[in-house]
């Protein structure tokens, strides 16, 4: 009886250490993987770790994480600290309100506080950037650090100050010498949690921040649409900085006991000194911006440049380009009407229809662009735009499907979009996680407009889904797909374009079709905001952009189709020879450009679309 | 006569809208070991911060060797205190505790060594150097405290109720050796206590304070014999106080006969209490004494035992040796001398 009680407390150990551990270590091997694959491990290689420091974007992020974490973390257990030890000498009804006061912070939702933090600089006309996320990050850590010291001030015995300034201490000797020592363990562990805290934020992080200042988990959430082992590596980086950081939280006090009790040496000062002066360095230089130059803040989609063409750009045009990325369409829009300002944007034609509607843009001098007569005439005069009055186009492409040839019997594909209800394939297919683009195929495959405004339209496409979902056994995902498709763990997928053609690069088992009920045909176009403070750099930058070797080292880059004719071209009969997703077929009448939706259809797609992945 | 060391002049102290102190006047000498003793809440803990600098009096001087000080911060005073917990610093050891004050003087390091081992040996703690001061017992812990603080030579110590988180018989033995000690190093001893044994058997003053205010300085044997009114008799020891009036000097009426006492210079028929020690009456046979009463009660209390005597107008407490029957009437006597006439409270 004894025996199978103690195997079974070691199963539920190993149990709870694999859970904890194992997805740790996977990150850890696989970023030793020679191939791209996140899935299958083909050989060990270093190459991700050598083009992790060779990504400026990536090397800056860990500065900007570090350096942050480690002033955060000395300003807020300054703080917190010497707020603790003042409040236990507060009366008690003035310490109780600032107790619970402080335990806000830590409630509340960390969205609440970021947005609001956000709200504040910007109305008190702060310029967004490293100074901005430093202070937001004092602000969330400091609250820790007091709950975490507090304990420990209150329960010292209050006379130990007064009999230390007894015995010929100032109160600042009192302090330093027998209070901090006293309650060392509080601020260790405050200053632990803070460091924590500060160095894998994003939520906070990700809204006070601008101006091209981005930490880690930023740069992170926007590597994940293409995800590849570069994250696996810093993942493990990070983690072995944690873990450091740790050992040396249980060694470190050990040390200084065996040592005795002697304050700080003068070597040990001479150490933070130097570590300040270069953090203070650091900043200066990475926060500064030359005044000369020319500042332009471009705002676009992650992973969706080559990066060196920024390098470029400002080494020809003498500037400094300050380049954000969003998440998403309506990402981009709740930042820019919050107030901050942009001069070149790059969103989808839906949003482009808003924010023409809404008065956000300027018009394009077309005189100003003159590579503006490389662009391919079919990408043209579209409906979210009619005449290109405001938009130059950057991307484009279509939603389709891809699937594995050898799986999917050709025959099957002239049957559109209903190869997704096909049964042969049930438990196969990837849905896109996204209510628009699944309402558009349910509505094409229906012989729709996938515009429609029709109620019963709508639920007829709503029927198509659950017939969908119940007879195929669907998985709804979002960018994993790419990975998992390249792995070829399934043999369906609906995907854009541009990822078509970057998972068939990698995986010649693949192929894509657009189904000829017709699909979502759609335009990412570079736009100049109203109130651009550089309106000849930002016309310059668009020109740019539409140059031909520009244009195809950036399609080469991000895969996805140019507007520019040579550079499609190249890419057509090079790189992407035979790969059919490179080339939308635009010629099908029944192809449709998103239009803007009322907030009360996307309300009613968004209540219908959560139906559908209730299972 | 010694000469004044420290002068509290009018000495306020309110804390909110309470007044803890209601003017102390409070001369102390160099050598003296003076007493600070009352209930709790009478404002000599109170007395003693502003002596050590941890409060600043509210209105009023203090003032050391003539000059005032009651702005000067607690390390810049030539003071030093013994704490109620000892207050000992829990990460040092017993060498260090005590060389903190040293240290931060910046003092020779072979100085500082000699004048610990010295203070480790007057406080007999030879050898505990390298302890860890949180494994000492209660007792040693007080004479850690002890040393720390003599060891900086101060002109005064104040001492803060240090022996009440103590058991019965080291209490004893530590009070012994204070006062030894206190003669040792032939300077100020200031005693916070609430204890009145405590304070009668060590002290050269006792002050005995109540309510913010002095009820009476005096030497051991003055406070206890000439109580100056009811609050200071009834805290003193056990009493028996009885309210009658003064006829003229020398003589006192009481329960309805008149005594000889040996009190004079107050007004004549004035309203007065009178202190009767149990230990001063005598039990007599009842046609030798003008109170009579009958035995109540009667208990042992090791030394003596302690009667209940009800008389006509109230019930008397007796300490004696000899035995009374319960029950039977006897007569009580006590000499002028035993008689001591006080100011009725609130009157002076």
């Amino acid at each position: 009886m004894k025996k199978k009680k103690s195997f079974f407390n070691r199963f539920y150990v190993v149990l709870c250490l694999a859970f904890f551990y194992l997805p740790i270590l996977v990150t850890m091997i696989f970023s030793f993987n020679s191939s791209k694959s996140l899935t299958r491990f083909s050989g060990f290689s270093l190459r991700w770790y050598s083009e992790l420091l060779n990504n400026v974007e990536v090397v800056k992020a860990v500065y900007v994480s570090v350096s942050i974490a480690i002033i955060a973390t000395i300003v807020s257990t300054v703080l917190g600290t010497i707020t603790a030890i003042g409040l236990s000498r507060n009366r008690k009804v003035v310490r109780e309100l600032i107790l619970n006061v402080n335990e806000i912070p830590i409630l509340n939702p960390e969205i609440v506080t970021a947005i609001g933090l956000m709200l504040l600089f910007s109305s008190i006309g702060m310029r967004k950037g490293y100074i901005t996320m430093l202070l937001a990050h004092i602000t969330f850590c400091t609250p820790y650090v007091i709950t975490s010291v507090y304990p420990k001030v209150r329960s010292l015995d209050p006379n130990l100050a007064n009999a230390a300034m007894d015995l010929g201490a100032t109160p600042y000797q009192a302090l330093v010498k027998i209070v901090v020592p006293m309650i060392k363990e509080g601020i260790f562990a405050g200053a632990l949690l803070a460091f924590t805290m500060s160095f894998d934020d994003f939520v906070i992080s990700y809204f006070v921040t601008g101006n091209g200042t981005k930490n880690i988990s930023i740069v992170v959430y926007n590597m994940t649409k293409r995800i590849n082992p570069t994250i696996n590596a810093l993942s493990t980086i990070v983690i072995l900085v944690i873990i450091v950081v740790l050992v040396a939280a249980n060694i470190v006090p050990d040390m200084m006991k065996k040592r005795g009790f002697s304050g700080t040496t003068r070597k040990e000062k001479a150490v933070v000194l130097v570590l300040v002066v270069v953090l203070l360095a650091g900043l200066i230089q990475c926060g500064s911006v030359s005044r000369q130059q020319k500042v332009l803040k471009v705002y676009n989609a992650g992973e969706y440049i080559d990066l060196s063409l920024l390098e470029q750009f400002e080494e020809e045009y003498n500037c400094t380009v300050i380049y954000e990325t969003f998440e998403s369409n309506e990402m981009m829009y709740t930042k820019l009407s919050s107030g901050e300002s942009y001069d070149v944007l790059v969103p989808s034609d839906y949003m482009i229809e808003r924010l023409i509607k809404e008065e956000y843009l300027q018009h394009l001098d077309w005189d100003m662009i003159p590579n503006s007569e490389n662009l391919m005439e079919e990408v043209m005069d579209q409906s979210y735009d009619p005449g290109n009055r405001y938009s130059c186009p950057y991307f484009w492409g279509t939603v389709g499907i891809l699937y594995d040839k050898t799986v999917v019997d050709p025959e099957d594909l002239e049957d559109g979009w209903e190869l997704l209800r096909n049964p042969k394939y049930k438990g196969k297919i990837y849905m896109y996680d996204s209510e628009r683009d699944s309402f558009m195929i349910a509505l094409k495959a229906l012989g729709y407009s996938m515009n429609t405004t029709d109620e019963n339209e709508i639920q007829e496409a709503y029927e198509w889904l659950i017939s969908q979902r119940d007879t195929m056994d669907p998985i709804y995902a979002g960018d994993d797909v790419i990975d998992n498709m390249i792995s070829g763990n399934k043999a369906i997928a609906v995907v854009y374009s541009g990822d078509a053609s970057y998972i068939i690069s990698e995986n010649e088992d693949m192929d894509y079709f657009t189904p000829q009920q017709g699909t979502n045909v759609w335009y990412d176009a570079m736009l100049i905001t109203k109130d651009c403070n550089e309106v000849d750099l930002a016309h310059d930058f668009i020109n740019f952009m539409l140059r031909e070797d520009c244009a195809l080292a950036n399609t080469e880059e991000v895969g996805y189709t140019s507007p520019v004719q040579s550079a499609f071209d190249e890419m057509k009969e090079g790189t992407y020879e035979g790969v059919s997703s490179y080339i939308p077929e635009i010629d099908n009448p029944k192809n449709e450009i998103f239009a803007y939706q009322t907030p009360k259809i996307k309300q009613k797609y968004a209540e219908l679309w959560t139906k559908v992945k209730a299972q | 006569m010694k000469n004044k060391l420290i002068e509290l002049k009018e000495l306020t102290k309110n804390f909110d809208d309470q007044q803890v102190l209601k003017g102390i006047d409070l001369d102390i000498y160099e050598n003296e070991f003076l007493t600070l003793l009352g209930p709790s809440g009478c404002g000599k803990t109170t007395t003693l911060r502003i002596l050590a600098g941890f409060d600043e009096p509210s209105s009023g001087q203090v003032l050391f060797n003539g000059i005032e000080i009651s702005k000067i911060p607690p390390y810049k005073r030539e003071i030093n205190t013994v704490f109620q917990k000892y207050a000992l610093f829990p990460h040092l050891n017993v060498e260090d505790n005590i060389a903190f004050g040293l240290n931060l003087k910046k003092q020779d390091k072979s100085m500082i060594s000699q004048k610990v081992d010295r203070m480790l040996k007057m406080v007999g703690l030879e050898g505990f150097g390298k302890r860890d001061v949180a494994l000492l017992s209660g007792g040693q812990q007080q004479r850690v405290a002890i040393a720390r603080a003599l060891v900086n030579e101060p002109k005064v110590l104040l001492l803060d109720e240090p022996l009440g988180a103590l058991d019965a018989k080291i209490r004893k033995q530590m009070q012994v050796e204070l006062k030894k000690i206190q003669r040792e190093v032939g300077i100020t001893f200031v005693y916070v206590t609430h204890d009145q044994e405590e304070a009668l058997s060590m002290s050269d003053t006792v002050v005995v304070m109540n309510n913010g205010e002095i009820q009476q300085i005096g030497s051991p044997t003055d406070i206890y014999n000439e109580p100056e009114n009811r609050f200071v008799a009834n805290f003193i020891g056990e009493s028996n106080i009885i309210e009658g009036h003064m006829i003229r000097d020398f003589l006192v009426e009481f329960d309805g006969y008149q005594f000889e006492c040996v009190d004079k210079g107050f007004p004549e028929n004035e309203e007065i209490e009178v202190v009767l020690r149990p230990e001063d009456l005598d039990i007599v046979e009842p046609d030798q004494a003008k109170i009579t009463g009958i035995v109540r009660n009667i208990t042992f209390k090791g030394v003596h035992y302690e009667i209940m005597i009800e008389t006509e107008k109230r019930t008397y407490m007796v300490q004696t040796t000899d035995y009374a029957e319960p029950g039977r009437r006897v007569g009580l006597t006590f000499g002028p001398e035993d008689v001591h006439v006080m100011w009725k409270m609130g009157v002076y």
